[in-house]
């Protein structure tokens, strides 16, 4: 990719889990060893103030990527570099620091992300205070009232507790907290996925203001690929750990080449197309403890032959995107008609 | 057209300590034969509680305080237990979020098809073992015979939610409430039980009540839509009519907020504040603090529901008296 | 925390559901209330007691087994009568009280923080640490509680000269006690670590660079007290019980140093000669305060359990 200024570049990233049985289970029944193979050699970068996202279906592997960049899943293989630094080579807490300082998260679960023992003024200081920024007093106070209004809430919320709230209103404290140590970059892992649609615009909306206002940097994750439309300047489509089709996200979105990532957009219910007829994805997701040979799509592929069962795809490069695909390659792909060609057409008495 | 379910004037209450809380208020509406409502609003809008009513399990402290359910023209939320729960299995079924919740986890899918099916209908040990294999095969399970012996922990998500499909449907039920049924569930295979919900109400004629917070489901299965605001419906009204032209403010703050998968604006429409909670709730309409077409009156007068066209819309907005002074 | 603070954090505390429980529950109520004042006699023993029970020179040799109300020789009434040493059962059973709740407060205490603690890093860092202390715990189970304070207590008893283990007596009973009890602490607290630590709120902890130190004593910590404030209170009556058994069994405190269990064992001789109340009243108050005490944390165990909320 040609990026001017990247911020994170991700190099064939590999992420197993060891999902053995214990060893004396092992040695009665003679299982043997089992891996998860969550992430298999990824790469990609991320442009400075810009969004990338990552989408997939659950197990695919994005969430252990946004982990392992966040630093709390460590690399099997492959290497990490956020602002030039090589992350997986820290070796000590006290080494990493300024890179966490540099770079925060936001959960899922707004009901599991706050400390439910805590005040909101104390989880909004804890960055603060744990990177030394401030010390305890009348300042941080004021820094700390001014970050909650920054996210729409009031200063006089910081002697509340999380379960006064509301899921959008927690999900504004995680975002306070995430902002606290001001940091460049923030891993967004599904932010919007527990709140109801309304909600999810106020917080999308606040996202992209602070993105606006503070140039941070965004890897979003998420299932939901109108959120991703909405919020990714790049994007990645992940199957069973691997990166098969990443690029422009308009682009993909518009004119999408990989077949899975064809399927998916066609899947997908979209409420201002009702009732519209579409190829569907048949099969379930297999077992990431043995994926299938050659493309891992294969089974599912309505295009696959014995040269995907056989052969891994090697990304290549069309236009602004690059697909992981032999169909693609070959140029074996059927045309495919503009997605939004089948919306909904407005009934005219609409006044 | 008579309707096969119709709800009229359902209000449920949840009785606190020192006060008594109202999760529902004022829903009716009819599901005719062969036909899929779907039921749709936000966390707490009161959708769950109204299906919850009209299958007869609402628990303490949740109780039933006005209104009439009616099943083919007969009362059913006056039954007493047995009778309701015959007509449970037999002529409403259901099927909820989590398929773990509706499966034993220690009988076989088999046995479970079975015992249900010789429950309510008049069948030999062979004949429902027969009727149980065919009935997989109908919902995509491959090798459906052999599947007969496997647990509910055996299969994947999807796999499960099939089962629950077959079971909901092992009685010939008349109707199906369906609560959140794909929710959780990946997009790829939400997309397949929704083709299979559909597909087999249509086959047999059988009428659905879909519970859901996504519009996207709406669009996708059902005929007519009923959408819920605070424990009341604010809009009901035909599927493709309703998301191309809403009528309530509300119904219309919903859909804008929903991003385009294929238009990108730099911001998306949207509604402020949020639902009043059970314990707060709004005098007049309960839209009117977060509404931009509030009038005076809204404060203070609740809003009946006015028919505009084919849906009812519950906004002073759509008083025809209202329009013709203006 | 200002005064006005601290008054509005009790009044939304009584508001609560859990107060709220508490108020309704007259047994539970009763229960409080025994054990408080139970608790107050104890602590105030030294003003309270009319004699004092350590003090030999108090003891009046002829006024020994004089039966409640009994006159002494000098003149001195003894409201619930004297032990066989001549000293006055109510003072013994006050500073009796007091040793019994004091060896049960410590070990609990004792208990629940080893314990939590270990539960702790076990549930935390799971892996080679996790199977060590917990095999330990198994190990520990499969043992009474009772055995293991009567093998410790049997070798510091000859590893000590007598006149040093009287003295250490008290602390060898509380760690004896708490060596039996710690395995249900560490055992609850590494199930609910396990489900807490993967918990979003820790993660973010995590990635924002908190040690590991701090994540495990501020924001899982308090997490997990509920259920150990509940195993405490159960377990403090268990551990009043087994300082009293031992002491019965002549294992535990001398009878120098009045418990509940000693003066018991004490009465024990004399039960068949008539003088019952030397045993049966130091029992009444044993059974007296453990019950309430128990009736406390059953109460307090359905209180905090959501699922048994209605």
């Amino acid at each position: 990719m040609v990026a001017k200024d990247t911020i994170l570049s991700v190099d064939r990233l590999t992420v197993r889990f060891d999902a053995s049985p214990p060893l004396l289970k092992r040695l009665v029944t003679g299982a043997g060893r089992r891996t998860v193979h969550a992430v298999e050699e990824v790469d990609f970068e991320v442009a400075r103030g810009s969004t990338f996202a990552l989408v997939g279906e659950s197990g695919c592997g994005k969430s252990t990527i946004a982990r392992t960049i966040a630093g709390i899943q460590a690399p099997t293989g492959g290497s990490i570099s956020f602002m030039g630094v090589d992350i997986a080579g820290f070796r000590t807490r006290h080494a990493a620091m300024p890179y966490r300082r540099n770079l925060q998260m936001i959960f899922q679960d707004p009901y599991a992300s706050l400390n439910p023992r805590w005040r909101i003024g104390r989880i909004v200081a804890e960055p603060i205070l744990t990177h030394g920024l401030m010390k305890p007093g009348a300042a941080l106070k004021a820094r700390v009232a001014e970050l909650l209004e920054t996210v729409g809430l009031s200063p006089g919320d910081t002697a509340k507790f999380p379960h006064q709230f509301s899921g959008g209103q927690r999900q504004r404290i995680s975002i306070a907290r995430a902002l606290a140590s001001n940091p460049a970059f923030v891993v967004c892992d599904e932010p919007t996925s527990a709140l109801d649609v309304s909600v999810q615009a106020q917080i999308l909306n606040l996202m992209k203001r602070l993105q606006r206002e503070r140039g941070l940097t965004y890897l979003l994750i998420s299932h939901n690929l109108a959120v991703v439309a909405h919020m990714a300047d790049a994007m990645g489509v992940m199957y069973l750990g691997r990166l098969v089709e990443q690029g422009n996200a308009a682009q993909i979105l518009a004119r999408p080449l990989h077949p899975y990532t064809r399927l998916l957009l066609d899947t997908v219910p979209n409420p201002r197309a009702p009732n519209r007829a579409r190829a569907r994805l048949s099969g379930e997701v297999p077992s990431p403890l043995a994926p299938p040979s050659g493309c891992a799509f294969h089974p599912r592929c309505p295009l696959a032959n014995a040269r995907c069962a056989r052969e891994r795809p090697q990304p290549i490069r069309v236009e602004a995107a690059l697909v992981a695909c032999h169909a693609v390659e070959e140029g074996r792909l059927p045309s495919r008609p503009r997605a939004n060609e089948n919306c909904l057409a407005i009934p005219g008495d609409a006044a | 057209m008579s309707a096969l379910l119709s709800v009229q004037g359902l209000r449920v209450e949840i009785a606190q300590r020192h006060r008594v809380l109202t999760a529902v208020d004022d829903v009716s509406f009819d599901i005719a034969a062969g036909e899929i409502l779907g039921v749709v609003g936000e966390s707490g809008a009161g959708k769950s509680v109204t299906g919850t009513a009209v299958l007869g399990l609402l628990e303490r402290p949740a109780y039933q305080a006005a209104g009439r359910i009616l099943f083919d023209g007969r009362r059913i939320d006056t039954l007493d237990e047995d009778a309701m729960r015959a007509l449970r299995g037999r002529e409403i079924a259901a099927v909820f979020q989590d398929p773990l919740t509706s499966l034993d986890p220690l009988m076989t899918i088999g046995d479970q098809l079975v015992e249900t099916m010789r429950t309510h209908l008049d069948l030999t040990q062979a004949e429902a073992v027969e009727r149980a294999a065919r009935l997989l095969a109908e919902v995509g399970i491959p090798a459906p015979r052999e599947r007969l012996a496997s647990y509910p922990h055996e299969m994947s998500g999807g796999m499960r939610q099939r089962v629950v499909l077959a079971l909901a449907f092992c009685c010939e039920p008349r109707l199906i409430i369906a609560d959140e049924p794909t929710t959780a569930l990946d997009v790829s295979i939400q997309a397949q039980i929704l083709d299979l919900l559909r597909a087999m109400c249509r086959e047999r004629g059988t009428a659905v009540m879909l519970v859901t917070h996504d519009m996207g489901v709406i669009a996708e299965v059902t005929d007519h839509v009923a959408v819920m605001y605070a424990g009341r419906l604010v809009e009901v009204g035909p599927t493709r009519r309703l998301l191309a032209a809403a009528a309530h403010p509300y119904t219309r703050g919903l859909m804008a907020s929903i991003p385009d998968m294929y238009r990108r604006d730099e911001e998306l429409m949207q509604i402020p504040g949020s639902m009043p909670r059970l314990d707060a709730p709004v005098p007049g309409c309960a839209f009117h603090p977060r509404c931009p077409q509030a009038l005076a009156r809204c404060a203070g007068e609740r809003p009946p529901s006015f028919t505009t066209g084919a849906s009812q819309v519950a906004c002073w907005l759509a008083d025809p008296a209202g329009r013709s002074a203006a | 925390m200002s005064l006005v603070e601290m008054g509005r954090t009790v009044g939304s505390w009584w508001q609560g559901d859990v107060a709220y429980r508490f108020r309704r529950s007259p047994v539970a109520i009763l229960a409080a209330l025994v054990g408080l004042a139970l608790l107050v006699a104890a602590m105030g023993a030294p003003v309270l007691a009319p004699y004092d029970a350590f003090d030999p020179a108090a003891a009046n040799a002829a006024d020994a087994r004089l039966p409640p109300g009994g006159e002494g020789l000098f003149g001195d009434t003894y409201l619930l009568g004297t032990d066989p040493q001549g000293r006055d059962m109510l003072s013994a059973m006050l500073y009796g009280l007091r040793t019994s709740l004091v060896v049960g407060l410590a070990s609990v205490a004792a208990a629940a923080i080893a314990g939590v603690l270990l539960g702790l890093m076990a549930g935390y860092f799971g892996g080679v640490l996790d199977a060590f202390i917990m095999r330990a715990a198994d190990v520990q189970l499969s043992f009474p509680a009772i055995l293991i304070a009567l093998l410790i207590d049997g070798v510091a008893r000859t590893a000590m000269p007598s006149a040093l283990h009287a003295e250490l007596a008290v602390p060898i009973l509380i760690a004896a006690i708490a060596a039996s009890f710690w395995v249900q602490y560490a055992r609850t607290v590494r199930g609910l670590v396990l489900v807490e630590r993967s918990r979003e709120y820790v993660l973010a902890a995590k990635v924002t660079g908190v040690s590991t130190a701090r994540i495990l004593l501020t924001h899982i910590l308090p997490n997990v007290l509920g259920p150990v404030l509940v195993i405490a209170t159960i377990n403090l009556a268990l551990a009043i019980l087994t300082e009293s058994t031992l002491s019965f069994l002549g294992v535990g405190l001398p009878s120098t140093q009045p418990s509940l269990g000693s003066l018991v064992r004490i009465g024990n001789e004399f039960v068949f000669s008539g003088d019952w109340w030397i045993s049966a009243l130091p029992g009444l108050l044993l059974v007296l305060l453990s019950l309430s005490v128990n009736i406390f944390g059953d109460w307090l165990r359905d209180a905090l359990n959501p699922k048994l909320a209605s």
